[in-house]
């Protein structure tokens, strides 16, 4: 067996008098699809902001495929390890196209025709190769997310993080932007993965971690966790986005 | 009138130390009051122009909004033609071609003028930003149309024209400093008399008072800023 | 679908019509400038048609309209000087731009630079224009060391020196106000953005060069049609540092033949003229650059009041 790819030891981060993290420890494989939930304030979107140094971590050691994070260039850092956010942030002067070749041009130095068709062919994997050249304010929201993700495919990352990437989005929007993230799980993407979506978890997880007040508080199998957790707070917790799940989509 | 030019200092960045042995503080603090003197006209004026610009800008934005058709289109036009002519222009056509006198007047009539052509623009822009909502919510508990300008729309809209307002203060209070133009005795004026007279103390003098321009408009921002959020509606957007 | 009908939004295109009071302005402008520019050749090349300062018509061809024919026999005296008012205007934006963007830059995301950048806007915004003229031109002679430099003032395509201390002092002032418009765009624009671009790896200039920028140079092209008509105002105020510019020479020549509201009125045509050519042109640069799906900063206004 090899090393795992992610390696999170000990980590602690505080922003002024409060401690977000207060020692987080946890290990993806290769494949791996890792969703982290909890309520909010528990410090998922800061752990995910520590992997790939959007935030500076306080303490501890964070070791991407054997090579620890702190000491690695962040740009070359970002270039291995991509993001998808919650507002997409997408660019809003350049089109869908331009989006996911900028990255292409400008940190992984493609030719002009490389990064066209590179481009294009990761629109395409998120389905809006016909959507090329629309600008981010004429695309709906679970197509600006597909773009964002595709954005991010572009970088041949090793680790793809999602920062509640359906948070956003209408719950008729929902389902488009989780089935393209479902098919990433089946091509092998290792993937850390802020998100409520139930769903999502039962279906694609290997893992759930559920965080709470800056610790791990539990983690296991989806189907471990949705049915027997240990812990009372996790068993509340889950209840509660169960019920709302059911109310939104029922 | 553009004053004469009377001279060029000969000597090139021969002040360009002007804390150095050569310099001539001196002779600006023993002018000092001459200078002073200058400085309250100059706020005199502002003051003047500000309110002259309210009494005749706030109206105008008024009839900009709710006016008919003919007196919006005279408002209007005479809007851009106080925006679009050069103040120091306006300044001079104040006084040597209406003729008001003493120079005072016409600078005060000239700034004051042109200031309500903005200011009525500022408050355009904020009873435009007053949602029509409110207007529809004040006619329904029964106030009529001029009442719901008076009790809602204008208090919202006078809340919100604050900042703009601050910046329109700034404007007047910098461009006072043209009434040079007619010869007004304001603090550039001053100043510009008092280094014809010692061309050595040039740079020092204008230095001088162009930070008491600066402090004036550094103490007037900050003021107008407590004055903001004094009135600010709690919660709201301002 | 609804996404897809945006697309039209922005539009002016009537379809092929033209608008014949479009029509009429824009050959109103033809004529306006091509007049200029005739006549600025003609006085560069010291007369290439009729003398220095002479209407191309003799004045006494519109003795039946008395106000024409005084505009035609002063109007190409003015037309000298509305040179150098366009001069002033030009270089003072032009050069003020870049600095701007330094500026706004380090106010936005400089640590110490932040200072330094506030301390200079804040002391150019919080003086008068006229006051800085007279530092630069008065107080530091400025003119007496550019008469030195080689051709100011005996070649006749360099202007004199007056002209230069001008150009330094609008470039200077330009600069300040140009900086806070920036900041003010460069804050509107999400900082999801460059957060998004750091992601992908790109560095914190780059990110500020290829996302923020572009998006912030689009909305500060209202603040910056609001510079390009201050200075043209306030370059009369060049007058006073002994620069020819139009209201200068209106001013001149009035104090002549006392004709000081028919001098100034076709002066104010003039800026007026100007003023309108300014907001033309970068109205259509704003929606040439306008990107699709977004509404104009005004648009984006009006609708929110709505």
């Amino acid at each position: 067996m090899s090393d795992p790819l992610l390696s999170v030891r000990d980590l602690r981060k505080s922003f002024g008098e409060e401690e977000v993290l207060r020692g987080i420890d946890f290990e993806m494989e290769r494949r791996d699809v890792q969703v982290l939930m909890g309520p909010s304030g528990s410090g998922k979107s800061t752990l995910l902001r520590c992997v790939n140094r959007l935030s500076e971590p306080d303490d501890g050691t964070i070791t991407l495929d054997g090579e620890d994070t702190a000491a690695m260039d962040e740009n070359d850092l970002r270039r291995q390890v991509g993001m998808v956010f919650q507002g997409f942030n997408l660019f809003a002067h350049l089109t869908a196209r331009k989006n996911v070749s900028l990255g292409l041009r400008r940190v992984r130095g493609f030719s002009k025709s490389e990064t066209e068709e590179r481009a294009e062919e990761e629109l395409e994997r998120v389905g809006l190769a016909d959507q090329a050249d629309s600008y981010p304010a004429e695309l709906s929201g679970g197509q600006q997310q597909r773009v964002g993700i595709a954005r991010a495919l572009a970088m041949d990352p090793k680790l793809l993080l999602f920062d509640e990437p359906t948070s956003a989005l209408d719950p008729e929007l929902i389902g488009e932007v989780l089935s393209v993230m479902g098919e990433l799980a089946d091509d092998g993407m290792t993937m850390l993965v802020v998100t409520h979506e139930m769903g999502f978890a039962r279906e694609a997880a290997t893992d759930l971690l559920f965080l709470d007040d800056g610790t791990i508080l539990e983690r296991g199998p989806p189907t471990q966790l949705f049915e027997s957790p240990e812990h009372e707070r996790t068993a509340t917790f889950l209840r509660r986005l169960t019920d709302l799940e059911a109310g939104q989509h029922g | 009138m553009i004053p004469a030019i009377p001279f060029v200092p000969s000597t090139p960045f021969v002040s360009l130390v002007p804390l150095g042995a050569l310099a001539d503080w001196g002779f600006v603090l023993g002018n000092a009051d001459y200078l002073v003197g200058g400085l309250a006209i100059t706020i005199a004026l502002t003051v003047a122009s500000i309110l002259l610009g309210f009494a005749a800008g706030f109206p105008a934005g008024l009839i900009e909004v709710y006016g008919g058709h003919y007196s919006e289109a005279f408002v209007a036009s005479l809007g851009v033609f106080f925006r679009g002519t050069p103040i120091v222009v306006i300044i001079i056509v104040m006084f040597f071609v209406v003729g008001i006198s003493p120079a005072f007047l016409a600078a005060t009539f000239a700034l004051g003028l042109r200031s309500a052509a903005y200011q009525s623009q500022i408050f355009r822009g904020a009873i435009e930003s007053v949602s029509g909502g409110q207007m529809e919510a004040a006619r329904a508990v029964g106030l009529s149309r001029l009442q719901a300008i008076r009790h809602v729309i204008v208090p919202q809209a006078l809340r919100r024209s604050i900042p703009g307002f601050q910046n329109e203060f700034t404007i007047v209070l910098k461009d006072t400093s043209i009434a040079f133009a007619i010869g007004l005795a304001e603090l550039l004026t001053r100043s510009y008399d008092l280094f014809v007279q010692r061309t050595t103390a040039v740079l020092e003098i204008v230095l001088f008072i162009s930070l008491l321009y600066f402090l004036l408009t550094f103490s007037t921002n900050r003021v107008l800023d407590a004055l903001r959020e004094r009135f600010v509606i709690p919660g709201g957007e301002g | 679908m609804a996404e897809r009908e945006s697309r039209t939004g922005g539009s002016i295109d009537v379809g092929g019509r033209y608008d014949p009071i479009e029509v009429l302005g824009i050959l109103a402008a033809a004529l306006f400038w091509g007049w200029l520019g005739l006549r600025w050749l003609n006085d560069w090349f010291g007369g290439l048609f009729v003398r220095e300062g002479q209407a191309f018509l003799p004045p006494s061809t519109f003795e039946f309209l008395p106000a024409l024919a005084f505009a035609v026999e002063f109007a190409p005296e003015l037309a000298a000087g509305v040179w150098l008012t366009v001069l002033l205007t030009i270089v003072g934006i032009a050069l003020g731009f870049p600095i701007a963007i330094v500026l706004a830059g380090a106010r936005v995301y400089g640590r110490t630079t932040r200072w330094v950048a506030l301390g200079y806007i804040e002391l150019v915004r919080g003086t008068p224009l006229l006051a800085q003229l007279f530092v630069l031109y008065y107080g530091l002679g400025l003119s007496s060391f550019i008469r030195e430099l080689p051709g100011v003032g005996t070649v006749s395509v360099i202007p004199e020196q007056a002209v230069w201390v001008a150009m330094i002092g609008f470039t200077i002032n330009s600069a300040a106000y140009q900086a806070e418009y920036l900041r003010g765009a460069i804050e509107s624009v999400d900082p999801g953005q460059l957060r998004a671009a750091r992601a992908i790896g790109l560095s914190q200039i780059d990110g500020i060069r290829y996302v923020v920028l572009p998006q912030a140079l689009r909305y500060a092209i209202p603040g910056w049609t609001n510079e390009l008509i201050y200075l043209i105002k306030y370059s009369s105020l060049a007058a006073f540092i002994t620069v020819p510019e139009l209201f200068n020479r209106a001013s001149s020549i009035a104090s002549e033949n006392f004709r000081y509201l028919a001098l100034f009125s076709l002066a104010g045509l003039f800026y007026l003229a100007l003023v309108l050519t300014a907001t033309n042109l970068t109205s259509r640069l704003e929606d040439r650059v306008a990107i699709p799906g977004l509404a104009r900063r005004d648009e984006r206004l009006r609708e929110r009041s709505q």
